[in-house]
């Protein structure tokens, strides 16, 4: 364990209590739910809530950073919060297909994308679509994100040509759903 | 020919724009409340919640409102521990 | 052979100017439609005009795809099969054509991303600061109905003792009164860009003149919420140490 300083509990609540919080909080729990489950009141939370993120503002080191995104891709081995959200109900569906499976994730991260490209809210249509949170979705991101870097150091062309595979089948998609892009008419 | 383009590429403007406009913002509208003032009466002794040595137990019967110790925040510090 | 770089030549530039006309109407009638969704957008993120903006701008990117996929095909590849019988005139010509139509993607961008201007967060503050003074004084306590003078304007749920019964009550600020802390950095570059531009026009670089940019910026931050200052500061000392790495 670190001696920085920084990583001081806030009001009692631990690195590790504010970035399952943050989770939660994607998933659609309310502040004063969480609150709750931390075992206090409004205010604290959202004292220790808008003191986190500063202190990562003044962490040099990104150590804090760092640490939030393990523990955010934790979040839901998190004891207070596994038993007291969806009655500790694991993950099921999409959402544990997205943690458990590298390509479904990847193929969703450009599909997302692709939505925004098109006007549309990419987090919503993942969530309409798979019932997956944003929470959820950012979970995924922390857990998958130093392995793909890695395959792209690794093999930055399989990367490539695999985005651009899933490029092209969301971009058609959601192209054909709008009945064509403004210049698909213009050849050369 | 061109004015039949332009009149589509309009159409295509205006259909992002309805469709930007009636999609739901996700985790639905930030609703605008007013200011207020909220209480907590104590669950065990439901006394009104008074301030005598601190935020953190009740002043009459020494219930726990909030299971965590207090550090120095922006308004609430140290000293506010029961 | 000369033939057929003449009209391919020919056939690329008309297929860039075509992309180019129908890039210009789409934009054209875009950015009014721009203004009127931010100005209509209720959401405090303005992200319907967010939307639209989106999906605008990935159209102007998949003209340029498009644009790409045929300078590949059809001149790259006519290039590469003839070899040293292509001329570098042709070359030339094609490519900066090709610049011209990049540097009109990137204009059009810059346009549609400017269209509907800057959120006025001074004249939200203002609003926000003038409604505080309203009711600040509006507030009794819970348990005893005594008076409760909120002495200056939170931004987060904050414990208030009432003078008379020592009840704890929470004030809990509006929503208006929230968006103000979350805005307070961007209202602060916002009363301070002109200094920053200042440094970013002068060449070369002065650090002296980011460092005045960066206190005035953080002292009207301070100003917007004085609650925050001391946290802010610790922030502030951070970026000049980034800054002064930045610029030996």
């Amino acid at each position: 364990m670190s001696n920085n300083p920084l990583l001081e509990p806030i009001h009692g609540i631990s690195l590790e209590d504010y970035s399952a919080a943050c989770a939660k909080l994607g998933s659609g729990l309310s502040e004063e739910a969480i609150a709750k489950v931390l075992g206090v009141e409004l205010p604290v939370w959202q004292e220790a809530n808008l003191l986190w993120p500063e202190r990562m503002k003044q962490d040099q080191t990104y150590e804090i950073m760092t640490l939030f995104g393990q523990y955010f891709a934790q979040a839901g081995q998190h004891p207070k919060f596994s038993n007291a959200v969806n009655g500790g109900a694991e993950d099921a569906g999409y959402t544990a297909q997205i943690k458990a499976d590298k390509d479904f994730y990847q193929e969703l991260e450009v599909a997302r994308n692709v939505a925004y490209e098109y006007g549309l809210d990419g987090a919503q249509w993942i969530a309409d679509k798979y019932g997956i949170t944003l929470g959820d979705f950012q979970i995924a991101a922390s857990k998958w994100n130093t392995q793909i870097h890695a395959e792209i150091q690794a093999d930055f062309q399989e990367y490539t040509q695999k985005q651009d595979a899933y490029n092209a089948k969301y971009r058609q998609m959601f192209a054909s759903a709008q009945g064509g892009n403004v210049a698909d008419d213009i050849t050369f | 020919m061109a004015e039949e383009e332009k009149k589509k590429t309009l159409t295509y403007v205006e259909k992002l724009k309805q469709q930007a406009l009636s999609q739901t913002n996700y985790g639905g509208e930030i609703p605008d409340k007013a200011a207020r003032m909220e209480i907590r009466d104590c669950p065990n002794c439901s006394a009104g919640r008074a301030y005598r040595d601190g935020l953190t137990n009740c002043a009459y019967c020494g219930f726990r409102f909030m299971d965590s110790k207090l550090t120095d925040g922006i308004h609430i510090k140290k000293d506010n521990n029961s | 052979m000369e033939e057929l770089l003449r009209q391919t030549q020919e056939r690329w530039f008309v297929f860039l100017e075509k992309l180019e006309v129908r890039m210009g109407e789409m934009c054209n009638a875009a950015i009014p439609e721009l203004k009127a969704i931010f100005k209509e957008d209720q959401d405090p993120y303005k992200r319907a005009h967010g939307r639209m903006l989106a999906g605008l701008l990935g159209q102007l990117r998949r003209m340029q795809d498009q644009a790409n996929e045929v300078k590949e095909d059809k001149i790259l590849g006519l290039i590469y099969s003839s070899g040293v019988f292509t001329s570098n005139d042709f070359r030339e010509a094609c490519f900066n054509r090709h610049y011209a139509f990049e540097k009109r993607c990137h204009d059009y961008t810059s346009l549609l991303r400017e269209a509907a201007g800057q959120q006025d967060l001074e004249a939200f503050y203002q609003e926000q600061l003038a409604s505080f003074a309203l009711i600040k004084d509006q507030f009794t306590c819970k348990q005893c109905g005594g008076k409760i003078a909120i002495s200056k304007m939170f931004f987060i749920a904050t414990y208030v003792t009432c003078l008379y019964c020592q009840t704890q009550n929470t004030f809990m600020p509006s929503s208006g009164a929230q968006m103000v802390l979350h805005n307070a950095r961007s209202l602060a570059e916002q009363r301070t860009a002109h200094l920053l531009k200042i440094y970013e026009e002068r060449q070369p670089k002065d650090p002296a003149l980011y460092q005045q940019y960066l206190r005035a910026m953080f002292d009207q931050w301070n100003q917007i919420t004085p609650d925050m200052e001391e946290e802010n500061e610790k922030f502030y000392l951070r970026l000049l140490k980034d800054n002064s790495i930045n610029h030996l």
